[in-house]
């Protein structure tokens, strides 16, 4: 099927929207997320409900910015996988397949937004120069340049993206079966990387009962997530309350905290 | 004239204002700029007549700042009311730098390895079998509770005011500890749920009554650990990340490379 330049300028709006949704902290950066509404604009919910599922799955580990890098964007499988998969179901191809496809893009838009990040740089300059002066509005311009650029970048990925899917459907068709398995193969591996990323910040020596235990509750007994986090949540009580008691701390009141921060 | 004093509503306002957090983030100071902007209306109120002042507190402000978003109103209303209180700026600088790596912490083993990842499989599992509710419980679901978080963050550090500060951080590295236990435990076990390899691998043994028995490979690691080879796998790329300093991208292309290669030899796949 071919997209009509009004449903190009609608993804590349939608693109927009969800790419300064990650500085928002509204969570539309994500592949359930930006998968749904390209299927909504391109008229197949079905496909876009199955790419941002898979999308989603494998890009979880990857939802972490942790300080100075960037990981892989779910814009490459939200948008441009899902813009593959919806354009090119009727040539057979799965939303596997269009998972491994869209990675490339997905490690592209990590250097755009690390670049974007790098040039915003200079946007502090800008903010002092114009305190020095008391020009409070070019201050406040420049405290929410970032976003903007954001959103141009977000709308020319998707607008490119979609305006390009003929292209992109001819040198897809190129790929021979024996790399396209390979893609599907690599692409359940990737999540991988992801959580490795994840787990490198967080881990220290005295969690590694913790990773144990996440193990177990997966693969031995096979419960579903949130089991595993009501699990986690039970062995990290005990080890706090045997730890408060050692120290002669204050349980009580620090309980009532933590649940306020749920 | 209206009074410089800040309400309460004053308060709540600025701790929405987390959402523009990040709208001037860069490389250079991070959050600083969003910061001082999260800031500004309530800054303007307080020195309505006195630019001076207002540019000083700004410019105060705008140094480097990283911490948790949905978890800053904490931080903001603290900041404020030690601001109207009289507190002298470099005590209050003392704080809001002592605060923001804690509030990192929690914000980030809560919200970003526990509330997301569990929504976000609940949401993917839905939209797997059809179902528009799975973005839509995903997307609604993770904003009303991380709205619920900045206001409550936001009066919890209006209310704590000065009082109790100097025990904070200590409780603070406490609430993390926990909240990184938990996390740790769903990344775990969300990596061997979703990291997926296995082998094709078969070999044929001779019985000793003369019968040969198909043998694949894959059953026998599950009779040793199940889901062996993800472990094996996903702790390859973290020895590469940690020890060896990887970059994302190296890491891709490694496991492209990989994949494509083994499921050529059918080794996996």
């Amino acid at each position: 099927m071919s997209i009509s330049m009004f449903q190009c300028v609608l993804i590349g709006l939608w693109t927009a929207f969800c790419l300064a949704g990650m500085l928002f902290g509204i969570y539309t950066n994500r592949c359930l997320v930006m998968a749904t509404g390209v299927g909504l604009i391109l008229g197949d919910l079905p496909t876009g409900l199955a790419m941002g599922a898979v999308g989603e799955l494998a890009f979880m580990g990857f939802g972490v910015s942790q300080g100075g890098s960037v990981p892989p964007n779910p814009m490459g499988p939200g948008i441009v996988g899902t813009i593959i998969a919806i354009t090119m179901k009727d040539s057979g191809l799965d939303v596997g397949s269009a998972l491994a496809l869209s990675f490339p893009f997905a490690v592209a838009f990590q250097f755009v937004i690390t670049a974007t990040y790098t040039f915003a740089t200079t946007l502090t300059s800008v903010a002092y120069k114009a305190l020095d002066k008391k020009d409070f509005r070019t201050f406040r311009l420049a405290a929410n340049l970032t976003v903007c650029i954001f959103a141009l970048v977000g709308f020319v990925i998707g607008f490119g993206g979609a305006f390009s899917s003929d292209g992109l459907q001819k040198v897809i068709s190129l790929i021979p079966a024996w790399l396209s398995t390979g893609l599907d193969v690599a692409g359940k591996m990737l999540p991988a990387i992801g959580f490795a990323m994840i787990l490198n910040v967080m881990a220290k020596k005295e969690l590694i009962p913790f990773v144990l235990l996440g193990y177990i509750a997966i693969a031995y007994l096979k419960l579903p997530t949130m089991g595993v986090a009501v699990l986690g949540t039970a062995v990290a009580l005990i080890v706090f309350f045997n730890a408060g008691k050692r120290s002669g701390g204050n349980v009580e009141e620090v309980e009532v905290e933590f649940e306020d921060g749920i | 004239m209206a009074s410089n004093q800040l309400t309460k509503s004053d308060y709540l306002k600025t701790g929405l204002r987390a959402h523009f957090l990040q709208n001037g983030f860069n490389y250079g100071n991070y959050q600083g700029l969003g910061y001082a902007n999260m800031l500004y209306p309530a800054l303007r109120k307080m020195y309505r007549d006195d630019d001076d002042k207002l540019q000083e507190a700004l410019k105060e402000n705008v140094e480097f700042f990283n911490t948790n978003l949905h978890f800053s109103p904490f931080i903001t209303s603290l900041h404020l009311v030690m601001l109207e209180n009289g507190t002298p700026t470099s005590e209050i600088r003392n704080i809001k730098m002592a605060l923001m790596g804690p509030l990192a912490g929690i914000g980030d083993s809560l919200v970003q390895f526990c509330l997301a990842p569990l929504l976000s499989t609940i949401g993917a599992s839905l939209a797997m079998d059809g179902m528009m509710m799975g973005p839509i419980l995903f997307f609604l679901g993770m904003n009303l509770t991380l709205l619920a978080v900045k206001l409550l963050t936001a009066s919890f550090g209006y209310k704590l005011g000065t009082s109790i500060v100097a025990t904070l951080s200590e409780k603070m590295e406490q609430i993390s500890n926990v909240a990184s236990m938990i996390g740790v435990t769903v990344i775990s076990g969300l990596a061997v749920n979703f990291v997926k390899i296995s082998t094709p691998l078969k070999y044929v043994a001779s019985m000793p009554d003369n019968q040969e028995k198909v043998v694949a490979i894959q059953e026998m690691i599950d009779a040793i650990a199940p889901r062996l080879l993800p472990v094996l796998f996903t702790g390859l790329m973290y020895y590469l990340i940690k020890v060896k300093k990887w970059t994302t991208y190296k890491l891709v292309i490694l496991t492209v490379v990989a994949g494509i290669l083994l499921s050529s030899l059918h080794l996996i796949g």
